[in-house]
Order: structure tokens, then sequence, then C-alpha cells
């Protein structure tokens, strides 16, 4: 009996040409916690999908408990006892824990020769649930009233209640605060103690050596290695994950004088975001922003911004203090934000390239508040020159263009404005390697002509090729301050991790 | 290939075979009002006389006139459900100081500071819905909602529920009179649309109408004053209110409490026709007068074949419903 072990026979994937998982073999032992671990578009979403039966391998063979399967969806998969938690929650908020947990299959009961909800065998079957798990969790509680991290627990509970064999877990903890990550650990662990096979995709080093019992590494599609986390360390696994990797070409550093600030921020604090977080950003300089997801700094910037509010701390920009921000208001002080869901708030899907390279400038191209398309041209030829933004016509749809494009069109919005600082927050995110790079080239370029940046990234290889500086954020605040030539991608890596 | 070339090569293609698509979408709504006022040329007694179609111009420049601002109200994805209430309360508020006044100041002075009255009403009832959203997060929904009933009663307690008829001779011609043998309202209406088409098209206003409906925190992030901006459509529609409320209380000849009930489904109801989607950021002007005259003729046109009331109704109701669905359908082309 070999319930819940995993068999990959060479299980590959590809879509058209791209090859999105190289042939695959290897078996994941029941009743353990494994870890996937990778860069975006690694391939190890691609592997979870094959798992789940969301995707069908292109080749190769898949055993689950020794039987050989072949999906043709998640519902096969799930009939095989497999069942996948995601990193979005798929709950509903305004139901109570316990309706949720049986959403679509309430236990019913025969009332006047009808179908009723039997309730308190809802609440009972939950109770049992949630007391099997170790949680002190009211059934009755209406869900939206939990912390995200306890809502978590309650998708895993839910799962659960399916009695699966195995457990596929992405990201679990990428929304979840520390104390909170320890309460699904402890979960997890629990699981593993009645057998159950999990396979946990995550991007936090620490999480690895605390839960998982094995990690394998995948890089552009291949699978790296596996390694038990007994004899693993971090330098090693960065090693796996990253292998060498090829610096492109930069200008040459330059020095920045740090007697010219141009934005000076002193003890910004919000809530739980971010705490007395204070820096520097010098005449000419890219400043990047290090730090796990949720470290605090999208946060920051937007704050900055003003695009959300602060609780203390004071903003100077360009000599003058900011009393109160908003986006209207730093706008006119010569401040830009590129945000980093730029397909849900950074461009208008709705309008056309010409439009949203003018979104933020209709007031400087309005004469008397008259704008004529005529007037507006030079604005779009100029970033649309400049960037090189590949698009026939500049009055078709924006959601007509590739990520690439759409990105150049969000920072072209921002140039036409001439700021003299610019944020850009995530602005490589999806994008492909060359369209990459002609953003760094923007970048680089700008600031050569006197703009001042921020610059986060989530891709740590990134900010060492492109910043001047890295400040590196850990739990809202501001651990340490590094040289991108003095430091290597692991020990940065481990100070985002554990901090300075 | 390079995949910059692939794209191009690829949007070029998928622009070819829109062009024919486009060209129906854009176009739509007229080829249907020439089908329409042709067949109704050929089957409807009296459609196509001077008078008849005069007449249409008179009725639908009432509602089109607040049609041209509710245009831009939808596009920035609001709805304002309180202009048919406004209608009435605007013809009270300028037939009340019509009554008072004109023994004071004469009836020029008094009408005038009526219609002003009137027209500062409307702006502020605007002022206070954007508020409500802005401070609030109100829907515009609801606010209008509450005020589609609370400003029917503001007037009939101005009337005291009788209508107010001490109106000067004159004022007939607002809503009744005729300027180089046309309807004056139709100038009214022709004036409106052409200040709504130029300030919806070729001013930052109007460009910041459409980016905030089509996506408010972009919007909002690129520091545009989304709520400003919502704000001053609902302002415009509710001015525009009160010059349609003037000119029904001319025509009719008193302010009355219940007159215009319903009309800001009728409103709506062009906009919507008239392609502007009700989700925000997509819509015309031109597309809005088309939906006017289209309402105008149907129910003209049901009126002179004889179609019994409630069948009109009916239709009117098909009618909404089948344009919603063909700009639906054209969409997805």
């Amino acid at each position: 009996m070999t319930r819940g072990s995993i068999d990959l026979a060479g299980i590959s994937r590809s879509y058209g040409p791209t090859l999105a998982l190289a042939p695959f073999t290897h078996s994941f032992a029941p009743g353990r916690i494994h870890a996937l671990m990778g860069k975006n578009g690694s391939g190890k979403s691609t592997l979870v999908k094959v798992l789940a039966g969301a995707v069908a391998p292109s080749a190769g063979e898949l055993r689950i408990g020794g039987e050989p399967v072949r999906f043709a969806s998640p519902a096969d998969a799930f009939r095989a006892g497999i069942v996948t938690v995601h990193q979005e929650l798929s709950l509903v908020p305004s139901l109570s824990v316990g309706e949720n947990i049986f959403l679509g299959r309430l236990p019913q009961r025969r009332l006047l020769g009808r179908n009723v909800v039997d309730w308190r065998r809802v609440y009972q079957q939950s109770e049992t649930l949630l007391h099997e798990m170790g949680l002190d969790i009211d059934p009755r509680q209406r869900l939206g009233s939990l912390s995200v991290g306890r809502q978590q627990v309650i998708e895993i509970v839910k799962a659960m209640s399916f009695n699966p064999a195995i457990l596929l877990l992405d990201e679990p903890t990428s929304a979840l605060a520390s104390r909170e990550v320890a309460l699904l650990f402890a979960l997890l662990r629990r699981l593993r103690a009645r057998g159950v096979t999990m396979i946990y995709i995550t991007h936090r080093m620490n999480e690895l050596f605390e839960v998982a019992d094995t990690c394998t590494v995948l890089r552009d599609g291949h699978a790296t290695g596996t390694i038990e986390m007994q004899d693993a360390t971090p330098a090693g696994i960065v090693e796996m994950m990253f292998g060498d990797v090829a610096r492109a070409v930069r200008p040459p550093r330059r020095v920045i004088e740090r007697d010219h600030s141009v934005l000076q921020v002193r003890g910004l604090s919000r809530g739980d975001a971010f705490s007395d977080v204070s820096f520097d950003l010098y005449r000419g300089e890219i400043l990047g922003f290090a730090g796990l997801l949720g470290a605090g700094r999208t946060e920051v910037l937007r704050a900055i911004f003003g695009a959300d509010k602060l609780d203390a701390g004071s903003i100077v920009l360009d000599g003058e203090s900011v009393k109160s921000a908003d986006p209207r208001g730093m706008k006119r002080r010569g401040l830009g934000y590129t945000p980093e869901n730029r397909k849900e708030v950074g461009l208008v899907q709705s309008l056309s390239v010409h439009d949203n390279l003018c979104l933020a400038n209709l007031d400087r191209i309005a004469q008397h508040g008259v704008v004529t398309r005529a007037r507006e041209a030079p604005f779009v030829a100029r970033q649309i020159g400049g960037l090189g933004i590949k698009v026939p016509n500049a009055m078709l749809p924006v959601a007509s263009l590739s990520g690439g494009n759409q990105q150049k069109i969000v920072i072209g919005n921002w140039l036409n404005t001439q700021p003299k600082v610019m944020f850009f927050d995530e602005p490589s995110r999806g994008i492909d390697v060359q369209a990459k790079q002609q953003v760094f080239d923007i970048m680089w370029r700008e600031t050569a002509r006197g703009l001042s940046a921020i610059f986060v990234s989530s891709e740590l290889e990134e900010l060492l090729e492109v910043a001047d500086r890295i400040l590196v954020m850990r739990h809202g605040r501001i651990v340490t301050e590094v040289m991108p030539d003095r430091v290597s991608l692991a020990e940065l890596y481990r100070v985002c991790i554990e901090g300075a | 290939m390079s995949s910059d070339e692939v794209l191009v090569a690829g949007v070029a293609q998928a622009r070819r075979r829109r062009v024919g698509a486009t060209a129906l979408k854009i176009y739509t709504m007229e080829v249907i009002l020439l089908a329409l006022v042709a067949a109704l040329v050929a089957t409807a007694p009296g459609f196509a006389t001077l008078g008849n179609l005069l007449n249409v111009l008179r009725t639908v420049s009432m509602l089109g006139v607040i049609a041209f601002g509710m245009t831009a109200v939808i596009i920035s994805g609001e709805i304002d459900l309180s202009v048919g209430a406004g209608v009435a309360l605007a013809g009270c508020i300028v037939a009340w100081f019509s009554g008072e006044l004109t023994p004071l100041i004469g009836s020029v002075a008094a009408v005038t500071l009526g219609v002003l009255a009137a027209m500062l009403v409307g702006a502020a009832c605007g002022v206070f819905t954007g508020k409500m959203r802005q401070w609030f997060r109100v829907p515009t929904f609801i606010t209008t909602l509450a005020l589609f009933t609370a400003l029917r009663g503001f007037a009939n307690l101005i009337t005291g529920g009788f209508p107010l008829t001490d109106l000067p001779d004159w004022f007939s011609f607002l809503g009744a009179g005729n300027l180089f043998g046309a309807p004056f309202p139709v100038f009214v209406f022709l004036a409106v649309f052409v200040v709504m088409q130029l300030l919806m098209k070729f001013t930052s206003f109007g460009r910041a109408v459409y980016a905030v409906g089509g996506n408010a925190e972009a919007s909002r992030l690129s520091g545009i004053d989304v709520f400003g901006v919502k704000t001053a459509t609902l302002v415009i529609t509710g001015v525009l209110t009160a010059v349609t409320g003037t000119m029904i209380a001319s025509q009719i000849g008193s302010g009355t409490g219940t007159t215009a009930t319903g009309m800001e489904l009728d409103v709506i109801a062009a906009v919507i026709i008239g392609g502007t989607s009700l989700f925000g950021g997509k819509g015309r002007v031109w597309g809005t007068l088309l939906g006017v005259l289209f309402l105008g003729c149907i129910s003209n046109g049901m009126t002179l074949l004889n179609v019994e009331e409630y069948w009109q109704y009916v239709a009117r109701g098909a009618i909404i419903l089948g344009a919603v669905l063909l700009n639906q359908v054209l969409e997805d082309v």
C-alpha cells in the first residue's frame, strides 16, 4: 500500500514550441512535505498543474499511489485523492466557517417531505474537523471576521474535509503575517503526522527549513535537483535556483553625489504595513528596494506618492516639505509612480495607446482646458519613439499590446509629466527578457539625464544589475543598505530572509 | 521574424479583420434609425409631415437636453435617477418665483431669478450626490434614488399640491414657441448637443471622464481628481435638468409636482440605446442624439399606427433590451 505516493516518469509539457517542463522523473515519498522552489517561469506551476489535472502532460507517465493515472480534468485528480489549495482564497467571506467548508454539499435532512439544510450537522461536522486539526475556531463565526491567516487555514480544513491523500499547496503563506504562518505550519505538521503527502510551492527560503522535508528546485523548465532538507543550506539552494547568472551589459556605474538629496523621507509609519522608514534618494540615482513579498516596499512607495494614507513621518521632495501627500499634488511636485499591477491600475484598458500616454498629463497638454489630438500628438510620438513602443497605430486599444509594450506606455505616460523622481514598482514583472532589458535601458538613460528613481523588484538579480544602491526591507522596516558591486546574490537573498 | 515583427503583423491582421466590424459597430445606430424612419414614412399615416416631425423634435428635445448630461454621468461610471423629479421641482421653483416676485420686480426678472434658482438647486443636488459618493461611498444609484423621491416631495411642498399657473404670457415661448419656424426647445437641444460634444471630445475634462469611468484607480494614480470629475458630470446634469424643467413648465403653462414622471428611465434608455456602456468608460454624445431621436420616432410612430398604449410600453421595453444585446454582441465581433 503506497497511498499518497507520487511517481513521475519523464513527465514533460510544452506549449507550442516552448518547453515549459522538460522531461522530469522523480518520486515523491508519501507522508512528507515536499517543497518546490524556482523563479517565476521555472516550470513549477506547470508541474503542479499537471498533478492537479489542470493541464495534461505532453509525454511521460504519472502514478498516484502506485496506480498509473491519466487526468482529463481537475475532477479526475480530485477523485484520485489530490486536492489543491490555491494562492487566492476560494471562500465566501459573508458566510459562516461551517457553511464555507461544506459549500455546495451542505448536509440535508427531510422536513415536511422536503430536503432542507441540516444546520446542526453542518456545524457538528465542521466542529469535529476543526478539532481534529487542533483549531479553536467557532464554525458559526462569519468567515470574513477571521484574519487572512485563519481564512487560509479554513481553506486547508475545507480541502482536508475531502480526506485527500495528497495536498498541493500553492504559496499558501504569501499573504500571511509571521505569526499566522506559525499557525499554518502547525496544521501542516499535523497533516503530515496523519500521512498526507504535501507538495508545497513557496518563494520563502526560511519556510523550507521550517516545514519541508525535501526541496526540489526547477530552473528554466529543468529540474536541477532534489535535496533532503537536513542536508541543505540556503546558499546551496540559491545556487540550484539561479545557476551561473550572466549579468547583462550595463553602463559603467556612476558615482552618485551624496550632496544633492532629491527625496528625503524620515520616520514613515503606517499600521502593520511599515514603520520608521527613513532614507534619502540622491539626484541621478537608481535606488533599489529589495525584500520578500509583503516586506512593505510597495506600501512605502504608495504612501509617499499619496495613494495610501500615512500615520506618521515627513517627506521632503526637491526641497519642498510635503504636508499631506495625494497623487495629484505629488504629480505637480514632480513625482511619478508606475504601479506594480499595470493591467489593473496602471492603464485604462478601454482607451487607446494614445489616450493612455496622455492620461497623467492632460492638464499640461490642455490650453484653457482644451485638448485636441493634434496638441497631444507630439507627447504621444515622443514616447512611442523614445521608448521604442511597438504599435502600428496609436489609436489601437492599449489592451491589444504585449505586456512589455504596455509597461512602456505606463512609463511613457509618466515621463510626459517630466518628473524629477520616478518610482518603478516591479516594472519587469510578466514581460519578456528583451522588453525587460529595454525597460532597464530606459531607466539608465533617464537617470543619466537627471531623473532620480526608486526601483522595486522581487528579482534580486535585477536589483543587482540595475540599481546604484539597494535598501533591504523586512517586515516593514529597512534593515540594511548594500552596494550592488559589494554583495553576492546569495548574501542579498540571505539578508532579505533573515535580516542584516 | 523577431517577436516585435510578429506582434506588428498580428496587430495589423487583427486590424484588417476589425475594419469591417468596426464600420458596422460605429454606424449600427445610424443604419437602424434610417431604417426606422423609412419604415415609418412608408407605413405610418402623417408621419412624414413637417408638423408631425417638428412635434417629434419638440418632444425629444425635452428629454434630450438631459440625456447629453446623463451620457457624461454614465461614461464616468455613475448614474442619476433623480432627473424626472428634478424636472418637476425646477418647474415648480420657476413658477413659484414668477408668482411671488412678479408684482415686486416684474415678470422678466422674476422668471430669470427662478430659472437661476432652479439651476442652482440642480447643481447642488449634483454636488450632494458626488460628495455622498466621495465621503461615505454611497453609490450614486442610492443617493439619486433618494432624491428621486425627495425632490418630488419638495416640488409638491412648494406648490401645495396644486399646479402653479402664475406665469407671464411670454413665458410660453420657451417651451411651446417657435423660432425661424422650428420649436424653440429644438435650438436648446442642438446647442446643448454641440457644447457637450465639444466638452467630451476636446477638453481635458472630457478625456478625464472617459478615463475615470474606464478605470477609476488608474486615473487616481495618474493624478486625476476622480471624484471631482464624477461630481462635475452630475452638476452638469443637474443644471440641464433645470433647463428642461423650465421648458416643460413653459409648455404646459404651470409648475406641477407630477410632471415628467418616469422621465429618468426614458433618458437613461436613450443613452443606452445610443451605445453608451452602463459599466462606464465608453460612449458617445452623438450616439445619445441618435438614441433620443430613435425613441421619439418609435413613440410617435406607434401612436400614429394606433398601437395600444400598453403595447407601446412593452415595445419600448423590448427595444431597450434589444439595443443592449446588440451592443454586447457587437462588442464581441
